[in-house]
């Protein structure tokens, strides 16, 4: 789950990085209450979770005198069609130099890997297509509490030592959050030392709950409900219902669907070990969506009992027509119930889908 | 055959959770088919002293180690106590743990993979479904019915698709070495590349078909680092283009990770890349006869 900018900068200062004196505004008037801490020039920034938030004119420069007049304007507006609910407004820095910094996990080494450019700011990605040798990389043990100090000079460079510190308490935030993502670009030397002028964090969804993050807001609604039974859930805008489990199969059955030149209304991984219940909920929740005109379920049996599904699309019961593929676990059982109350049953996965297309013209 | 064979004693780790149990009676029912070992223990901290499906469960892998021979362990311990799990495994002494849990967090799995490298064990997940060689061995979750015994390996990213391109197989007379569900988790431990060194090594694989995911980059590292003659079908090709991780992930994976890419790469190697699942057994049939 993604964070905003203001949460990430919280958990960033109880790591000792330095971040800008900052106001949380949820409405232009709350700003009235805090204009005592306002002295100088500020930097007032629309907290949403949209990339290139600076270019779409979610960071507004302002003073004393034109802050409440910039909020207002930033809280009437969208960002990428992202409306603004709340605004930071911290005191502008006076930047010497802007560094990027980025830790994530590198899959292929299984290793923390940290970049780091001298030039950070905008266009990142952008100087990294460039300039190849623009941004440089280290990656290291997981089971090191610490950035090995050789190797923080070998990322850093030129930098300020301070500069060092804060990519090592940042690795910090990104172990203790089990962030997938911390970054900080830019990362600013400033007359009075580093400070962190942006903040990213994302968390690990696997991780929520120990983090305590009771809500992933990185779900739509339908998506969360869906999520309660243990499923992965995206609505689409076919006309063919699909259950799956394994996202793998799930994944195939869309692309055979988008092969025999079907359209898909849904992604429904019922996930591993679905008893007849959660089939249930899951053939309610597409029978749900508006443009279903039939629904195929393919499940192949592993970890899941096909008698359990069978029961369950029974148990549903619903008027949309269903068409069955089941292999695997217990599969012999389950054909039989589900043959015994007249469901359409083909026995692969070409079939079932070749089938739906058809019924859905 | 790669990992294990006949003789090899599985250890099963949550042995007396609701998947641990169920599946060492599966494991134990495919052992006695085909004359293996199978599962020779379980391990549920507190809950030692206990037979589940007549097999003994211990506190501990090294308590059930001292009583029983085993080389491997299958962990079913649920998302957040999973990696200790393969910890205390190769911190035994077993050389393979198949992870079976999902939901893993990702911190955990870098540092169990970690830990249990340096202690010379390999692990295979996690959220995978273990791998099963037809008429030898199982260590995991799969259908054992949809398999037939051949010299086509499968390594695979996904669990049920694997069945899929499995019973694809099987109907097509095309029977299977050994088939390795690897997991769809962004870290794991046995990768695409790590088992195709191993069928390599294997006379009785000729073939193999590697199954692949949106995300990532593995597929096409392990097509580049191999010889043996493949076949690839990548799901995904109508996903929606995925939300990418800032920019950080797009510059380590250098280049783009969604399927049609991958696709391309794979096919610029050379290597039959399938449109549908049920198109595999035709490209292993044409391999085979470009091979003869």
């Amino acid at each position: 789950m993604k964070l905003l900018e203001y949460e990430a900068k919280q958990l960033f200062a109880k790591e000792g990085i330095r971040v800008p004196k900052g106001i949380l505004a949820g409405k232009h008037e709350e700003i009235l209450l805090h204009m005592d801490e306002i002295t100088g020039n500020v930097v007032v920034k629309a907290q949403v979770d949209v990339g290139g938030r600076g270019k779409a004119g979610g960071i507004l420069m302002a003073d004393r005198d034109t802050v409440i007049e910039t909020a207002r304007q930033l809280f009437s507006t969208t960002i990428k069609g992202v409306p603004v609910q709340r605004v930071l407004i911290e005191e502008r820095l006076d930047i010497q130099h802007e560094y990027y910094v980025s830790i994530t996990i590198d899959r292929a080494k299984k290793q923390p890997v940290i970049l780091f450019a001298e030039a950070g700011g905008m266009d990142i990605e952008e100087t990294a297509q460039k300039k190849e040798d623009a941004i440089r990389s280290i990656n290291f043990s997981p089971l090191l509490p610490d950035v090995p100090g050789f190797l923080l000079r070998e990322l850093c460079g030129n930098a300020p030592a301070e500069i060092q510190k804060t990519v090592n308490q940042l690795y910090h935030v990104f172990c203790k959050k089990d962030a997938l993502l911390a970054e900080i670009n830019p990362l600013v030397t400033t007359p009075d030392g580093v400070y962190a002028a942006d903040a990213k964090l994302i968390i690990d969804d696997n991780s929520l709950v120990r983090q305590g993050i009771a809500v992933n807001r990185d779900l739509t609604e339908r998506e969360r409900e869906a999520e309660k039974f243990g499923f992965s859930f995206v609505q689409l805008d076919g006309t063919i219902g699909v259950i799956g489990n394994g996202a793998g199969l799930t994944m195939a059955t869309l692309d055979l669907i988008e092969y025999y030149g079907g359209k898909a209304a849904d992604f429904l991984d019922v996930g591993g070990g679905a008893d007849s219940e959660r089939v249930m909920h899951a053939v309610h929740l597409v029978a749900g969506v508006p443009s279903v005109k039939v629904i195929v379920v393919n499940l192949l049996g592993g970890i899941t009992r096909c008698d359990e599904v069978a029961r369950g699309i029974i148990a549903a019961g619903v008027s949309v027509p269903v068409i069955v593929r089941i292999a695997g676990t217990n599969a012999e059982e389950g054909r039989r119930l589900l043959s015994e109350k007249g469901y359409e049953m083909l026995d692969t996965m070409d079939h079932v889908v070749r089938k739906a297309v058809e019924v859905t013209g | 055959m790669i990992y294990g064979d006949r003789k090899t004693g599985i250890i099963v780790t949550g042995a007396t959770g609701r998947q641990g149990e169920y599946h060492i009676g599966l494991m134990n029912e495919y052992a006695r088919q085909v004359g293996g070992r199978g599962v020779v223990a379980g391990v549920t901290p507190k809950k030692g002293g206990q037979t589940i499906h007549g097999v003994s469960v211990y506190n501990t892998v090294k308590e059930a180690l001292a009583e029983q021979d085993a080389a491997a362990a299958v962990v079913f311990v649920p998302g957040g106590a999973a990696a200790d799990s393969i910890m205390e495994a190769a911190d035994a002494g077993l050389e393979l743990v198949v992870a079976i849990t999902e939901h893993v967090p990702v911190h955990d799995t870098m540092k169990a993979i970690a830990y249990a490298e340096m202690q010379g064990c390999a692990v295979i997940g996690p959220n995978c479904p273990g791998f099963l060689s037809p008429g030898a061995v199982k260590m995991g979750i799969m259908p054992a019915g949809l398999f037939s015994q051949g010299h086509v390996g499968v390594i695979s990213r996904s669990g049920t698709l694997t069945y899929e391109v499995v019973d694809e197989l099987t109907r097509a007379g095309i029977g299977q070495s050994t088939v390795v569900g690897i997991g769809g988790d962004p870290v794991i431990g046995q990768t695409f590349a790590d088992v195709l060194e191993q069928f390599a090594e294997d006379p009785e694989t000729k073939a193999v078909v590697l199954i692949g995911e949106v995300g990532g980059n593995l597929e096409a590292e392990g097509a580049k680092s191999t010889d043996v003659p493949l076949v690839a079908y990548i799901a995904g090709v109508s996903a929606p283009p995925d939300k990418r991780m800032g920019h950080a992930g797009a510059i380590v994976e250098g280049g783009e990770s969604d399927a049609r890419s991958k696709i391309a790469k794979l096919k610029k190697m050379d290597i039959p890349v399938a449109a549908r699942p049920s198109e595999i057994p035709d490209l292993i049939r044409d391999l085979f006869r470009c091979h003869c």
